[in-house]
């Protein structure tokens, strides 16, 4: 059953130099107990689809569509009725974790503070919370770690702290943005592995760009291009039979696949091409991509893609 | 072309307590003429303070550093500067290197200029060759690194460095910012610049797969020490050192006792890599081992392999 279900979702910025249409136009679903990834290059939309989702765009955007969670159309909510979800129904852990810990407060403090907020507790208690948190994330003592500073943290232990923070209210959907962008190998390789295990049974939009991670992780994986979706597929598909020239030329340019480039860069989001928003770098484009937009479709089961080629 | 012997760079930090951090702490290596030799380890191991060592950005503590024939230490300010343009440096973040008021032109134009012996309109011409040779367009000319991508400010670092014909660059994790498609364009760039050039490369970075892409042969570097140095296809299908193969499959050495990172303190006695080793024994922990040949040009820092 599907737990997340998002329709038609546009989000527009406006901006001096124009309208940015970061999300134009996405339709997504996670299923009770899914890990999704989403893949996609820097500035295709991925972190503005996990920020609407739980509702922290600035009051100026502009969002149409709907997003269904439980039976609520979460655009729809009062500020109030979100907060209530946000944290403890759905929880964010954010890319960057050097600028979202609050670099003057107790990293146990923080997330004993978020426990408080959601689940009521009195502070000895949301404390004693706050280091078992650290401890299901595998920090080493962790009641002496909870008194330390976030800069007292390394690189990989703040991670920790945040996906803590993240599922201290244990929260159903997961939206975890680029959790190991900047991360040593052995150390990413280690908080794959937590991401894993504490994503049983929940569900999780896994935001990445790093295709290997999402694979260790992920049960189905969509690629984003230029604020839509172009693939959608189980995550061994899109490695064995990806089918739009996006994702194959993605594959490509991994160092371990031969380091192809895709010829060209990612398009402006103020004026995105006409016809298939990837026809100018694509090697199959024909006169028909460079005029209509072709939609999202169901090759096989579970399989979708957004090119011509296949329709 | 570079020889470096028992090079070691300490910092000292702390007001009340000084501490000294062994961020080099003794490396040997060498890199013949017009051959890459990649060096790869964890953020933190030491390989930005080689690479700023051996072009003197800053002082090491120790060592020797030969640069074609000529000792870099012992070589004064003056001397020094003329040997700079053959010698560059490529940082990770394009952003930081360039200065953001000027044109893309100017920044190209600026090394030039200060190299002296050209006229304005050879100037001129120069860069539109070396725009050209880089792939960026003649109409980035006039804008601001701002209004380029990660990607394109990257080509304008690089025309920058070409401008002043260097025999040796280091390149300092020059793709870590990017994306991996536009790394791919990046990273296939310079090795074609290295053979039109014929250039002498160190190629700093994190990422075991992009280094074996660029190299001739690897250095592994583990908290201040190579532990491993070998071609390509040495360190990839016959590595030695236990360090080498936590790299090589990250998988398998995935324990949970090895939550390593807490151990912020240099291991002072014995192997740099005790704390970590699976194959660890007591004299490991008290004794340093020495590298050691353990075929030609495969070097090897660990008691237990050789
Ligand atoms: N508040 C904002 N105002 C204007 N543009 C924005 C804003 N937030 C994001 N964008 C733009 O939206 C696009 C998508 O951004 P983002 O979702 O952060 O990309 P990513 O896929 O790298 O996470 C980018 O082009 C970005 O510049
Ligand atoms: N200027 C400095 N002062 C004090 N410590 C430094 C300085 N530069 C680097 N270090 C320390 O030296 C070690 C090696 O750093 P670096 O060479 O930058 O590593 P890498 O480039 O491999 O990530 C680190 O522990 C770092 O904190
Ligand atoms: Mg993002
Ligand atoms: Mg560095």
């Amino acid at each position: 059953m599907s737990l997340l279900t998002i329709t038609h979702l546009k989000v527009h910025f406006p901006t001096q130099d124009g309208m940015v249409k970061a999300i134009d136009t996405i339709d997504l679903e996670i299923a009770n107990s899914e890990r999704l990834g989403l893949i996609g290059e820097t500035g295709c939309g991925k972190t503005v689809l996990g920020m609407s989702i739980i509702r922290l765009l600035q009051p100026s955007t502009k969002i149409e569509g709907e997003i269904w969670y439980k039976g609520k159309d979460l655009l729809k909510l009062s500020e109030g009725e979100m907060r209530k979800i946000r944290g403890k129904e759905i929880a964010m852990i954010l890319q960057n974790p050097t600028t979202s810990l609050n670099p003057v407060l107790k990293v146990g403090d923080q997330i004993a503070e978020a426990i408080q907020l959601h689940q009521g507790l009195d502070k000895r208690a949301a404390r004693e919370k706050a280091v078992e948190m650290l401890e299901s994330v595998k920090i080493p003592s962790p009641d002496k770690r909870a008194n330390e500073y976030p800069h007292e943290f390394s690189g990989g232990m703040k991670e920790r702290a945040m996906i803590a923070m993240g599922l201290a209210c244990n929260p159903s959907l997961i939206i975890a943005d680029e959790p190991t962008k900047g991360l040593d190998v052995t150390i990413k390789m280690q908080i794959v592995k937590l991401l894993k295990e504490v994503s049983r049974r929940k569900s999780m939009l896994f935001i990445t760009h790093d295709l290997g991670v999402a694979t260790q992780i992920c049960d189905n994986i969509a690629v984003m291009y230029a604020g839509e979706l172009v693939e959608y597929a189980k995550t061994e598909d899109v490695f064995k039979n990806p089918l739009h020239p996006y994702t194959q030329g993605f594959l490509n340019s991994l160092p371990n696949m031969g380091l192809k480039p895709i010829r060209g860069m990612s398009p402006s989001l103020i004026d995105l091409p006409s016809g298939c928003r990837f026809h100018p770098r694509c090697d199959h484009a024909s006169a028909k991509c460079t005029i209509e937009h072709p939609p999202m479709v169901e090759i096989e089961k579970g399989h979708s893609v957004r090119c011509f080629l296949y329709t | 072309m570079i020889e470096v012997e028992n090079l070691k760079k300490y910092f000292s930090t702390g007001i009340l307590r000084k501490r000294h951090i062994k961020a080099v702490n003794g490396v040997s290596f060498q890199i013949e003429r017009g051959e890459t030799l990649g060096l790869v380890g964890e953020s933190g191991c030491g390989k930005t303070t080689i690479g700023r060592s051996l072009l003197r950005l800053i002082e090491p503590t120790a060592g020797k550093i030969i640069f074609d024939g000529i000792d870099l230490l012992h070589l004064k300010k003056k001397e020094l500067r003329r040997l700079r343009p053959r010698m560059q440096m490529i940082f990770q973040d394009p952003d930081a290197s360039l200065n953001p008021r000027m044109k893309i032109g100017d920044s190209i134009a600026e090394p030039l200029k200060l190299q002296g012996g050209l006229n304005k309109v050879e100037i001129k011409e120069k860069v539109s060759e070396l725009i050209e040779t880089v792939g960026l367009n003649p109409e980035h000319v006039n804008r601001y690194p701002y209004q380029l991508s990660g990607g394109q400010n990257q080509r304008v670092v690089l025309a920058r460095v070409l401008a002043v014909n260097p025999d040796f660059i280091i390149a300092d994790e020059p793709t870590s910012s990017l994306d991996v498609s536009v790394q791919a364009q990046i990273l296939n760039l310079m090795n074609h610049l290295k053979r039109e050039f014929d250039l002498t490369l160190l190629f700093i970075s994190h990422d075991l797969e992009v280094v074996r892409h660029m190299s001739d042969r690897i250095a592994v570097m583990y908290r201040g020490k190579i532990v491993e140095i070998g071609s390509v296809n040495e360190i990839f299908e016959d590595a030695k050192h236990p360090y080498t193969n936590t790299l090589i499959s990250p998988a398998s050495s995935l324990e949970d006792q090895l939550i390593f990172e807490d151990m912020k303190d240099a291991w002072d006695s014995g192997c740099v890599f005790y704390p970590r080793c699976p194959f660890n024994t007591v004299i490991c922990s008290k004794k340093e081992p020495e590298m050691v040949e353990i075929g030609k040009g495969h070097w090897v820092l660990c008691d237990r392999v050789t």
